[in-house]
């Protein structure tokens, strides 16, 4: 498990407040599977402190990327790194979605900045034959994110709340009207949809992603730790993608 | 120049006695058991390795959010999460036999007895180099008062442990005390082989969305480079007042702290925190007291320990 201080390639912001950040990373990148995460370090001293944990975005070759949103000081830290500046990440870290053997027709449900994991996701399983449906949802047309640095054969939908792109509504709205379709379901966004999406019973595998506060990412200081219906898991090591039925959405805190 | 000396003996009253080839070690609670961090660095370089904290039984710990980030530093609350001094004895100190770093387990009670129950279940097995007790717990029997802020109590549970156990017994000290030196003196009276200073700083963060404290426990302790100056000060204040040797802990994430310590008279220090960001910062830390011994001229480690004391 390496520890890679990664060279920047680029950095853009992609939408408002958020940012693709592309890291030269031949330790890292080779290793990643969609769902996986890297615990990133985003300060050059003790403030702030702990790394961050991101989702694997993209990955080619040895290149890798990361889609964030800025939301404290440890991303306004990283949205300023710049190419040639350095970047330390730890990982691949954490268990990764799983597509079931007999699975054809996959959907994706990404709410806002849950699509960072599941564009790796889609890019794999496009290139792997599958030709997977992306659902995503976000505020506005500006928070979408965009269409063309999609990978090919990924059948995107969107949805905004406020109606100027796309559908008019949330992605669980949208999602019902491909579950039929769908052998099993793949969703990144926050525990809110989750929540939505647990309501509708739904019949068949379904994976997310779980966004906690960790320290080290490794299983050694039992920060992450919750209860689940399989007794208790540490979201760092265990998860960090959880079948949907397996968590228990009411007695959540994070 | 020869050979650098960096070993220490951490428990000279001690008939076992507690041998390090070098003195950092990573501190309870920031380590797992060790196998976890096995896949990043080479474990068996450290010094020693202090498990997660202990209970009789197996404890599935506090309601999240367990962690919040404060200015350079942490606040936990984990409640002791651990899987039981059994399933220790059963499903890692035979692992831990097989390995060349020394680790110490770090035990928790609730009662004098529990803690003595405790050290007796790991008398006699493989793969135990030591005990590191953690008296910053409540005492189940004094209204929950943790055993650490009353010398009488830190004594007794001292002496408990002592009593059923033929290994090295570590004392890790609590901070949040009126006069760190009169438990110190208390629990070396007791019969603590060496004492490990400092435990975590009480500390607390409000959730203003909520209007709720931020922790789900409520409160929780701080650990990081922020307790730094505290922790080396509480190293300086009980090297004076103790013979017995002292275990450095709070806020070490650089050689340079490391030395600090070690100059303020620890025989050895702890890294905690600092192994979240870097796993294998306890290596470097390693690397760099070699460096500055090297360049210093320093032949034996013992010429650094208590340096800086009057």
């Amino acid at each position: 498990m390496p520890i890679e201080t990664c060279l920047v390639l680029s950095n853009e912001g992609l939408t408002p407040g958020a940012y693709l950040l592309w890291l030269e990373a031949p330790e890292v990148a080779p290793h990643a599977r969609p769902g996986q995460y890297v615990m990133v370090r985003c300060s050059s001293d003790h403030d702030p402190l702990l790394r961050r944990p991101l989702s694997v975005h993209r990955v080619e070759e040895e290149r890798l990327a990361l889609y964030f949103a800025v939301v404290g000081r440890g991303t306004e830290w990283l949205a300023r790194r710049r190419p040639s500046d350095e970047v330390d990440i730890l990982g691949p870290l954490g268990n990764g979605f799983k597509i079931e053997p007999h699975s054809r027709n996959l959907l994706l449900v990404a709410g806002g900045m849950g699509i960072a994991p599941l564009v790796f996701l889609a890019q794999k399983a496009a290139a792997e034959g599958y030709s997977p449906i992306l659902i995503h949802g976000a505020p506005g047309a500006l928070a979408l994110y965009p269409q063309r640095l999609l990978p090919p054969r990924v059948d995107l939908r969107l949805a905004t709340e406020d109606g100027s792109q796309g559908e008019k509504g949330l992605a669980t709205e949208l999602m019902v009207r491909y579950l039929e379709w769908a052998d099993q379901v793949f969703a990144c966004g926050p525990v809110g949809m989750y929540r939505a999406m647990a309501a509708h019973d739904l019949d068949k595998p379904v994976q997310v992603s779980l966004e906690v506060r960790l320290a080290c990412g490794l299983g050694g200081c039992l920060g992450c730790a919750i209860h689940t219906r399989q007794g208790q898991r540490l979201v760092c090591r265990d998860g960090p993608i959880f079948d949907l039925g397996e968590i228990l959405w009411d007695e959540l805190k994070m | 120049m020869a050979e650098l000396r960096l070993s220490v003996q951490l428990a000279p009253r001690s008939k076992r006695g507690l041998w390090l080839k070098n003195p950092v070690m990573v501190a309870a609670g920031t380590f797992g058991y060790g196998d976890e961090l096995a896949p990043v660095l080479d474990i068996q370089r450290l010094g020693a390795i202090v498990c997660k904290g202990t209970t009789l039984k197996p404890r599935p710990g506090h309601p999240q959010p367990r962690l919040i980030e404060t200015a350079s530093g942490l606040l936990n609350s984990i409640g002791l999460h651990n899987i039981g001094v059994d399933a220790l004895i059963r499903d890692k100190a035979p692992l831990w036999a097989t390995w060349q770093v020394p680790v110490i387990v770090n035990i928790a009670g609730e009662t004098v007895e529990e803690y003595a129950r405790l050290a007796a279940r790991l008398e006699g097995v493989a793969g135990v180099s030591a005990l590191e007790v953690n008296i910053s717990c409540p005492n189940l029997e004094a209204g929950g008062m943790e055993f650490g802020t009353d010398p009488v109590t830190a004594a007794e549970v001292t002496a408990a442990v002592k009593e059923v156990t033929s290994l090295p017994v570590m004392v890790k000290l609590s901070p949040n005390v009126t006069d760190i030196a009169e438990i110190a003196g208390a629990v070396a009276q007791a019969g603590a082989d060496a004492l490990t200073v400092i435990n975590t700083l009480k500390g607390m963060a409000i959730d203003v969305a909520r209007r709720r404290p931020a922790l789900g426990s409520g409160v929780g302790g701080l650990s990081g480079p922020a307790i730094k100056p505290v922790a080396l000060y509480m190293v300086y204040r009980v090297a004076q007042a103790v013979e017995v040797p002292v275990i450095g802990c709070g806020g070490i994430a650089s050689a340079q702290d490391a030395l600090e310590f070690l100059m303020a008279g620890a025989s050895a220090v702890q890294v905690g925190t600092a192994n979240f960001v870097n796993p294998k910062v306890a290596l470097e830390i390693i690397g760099g007291i070699e460096a500055f011994m090297r360049r210093e001229g320093v032949g034996d480690i013992a010429q650094l320990i208590g340096a800086a004391q009057p």
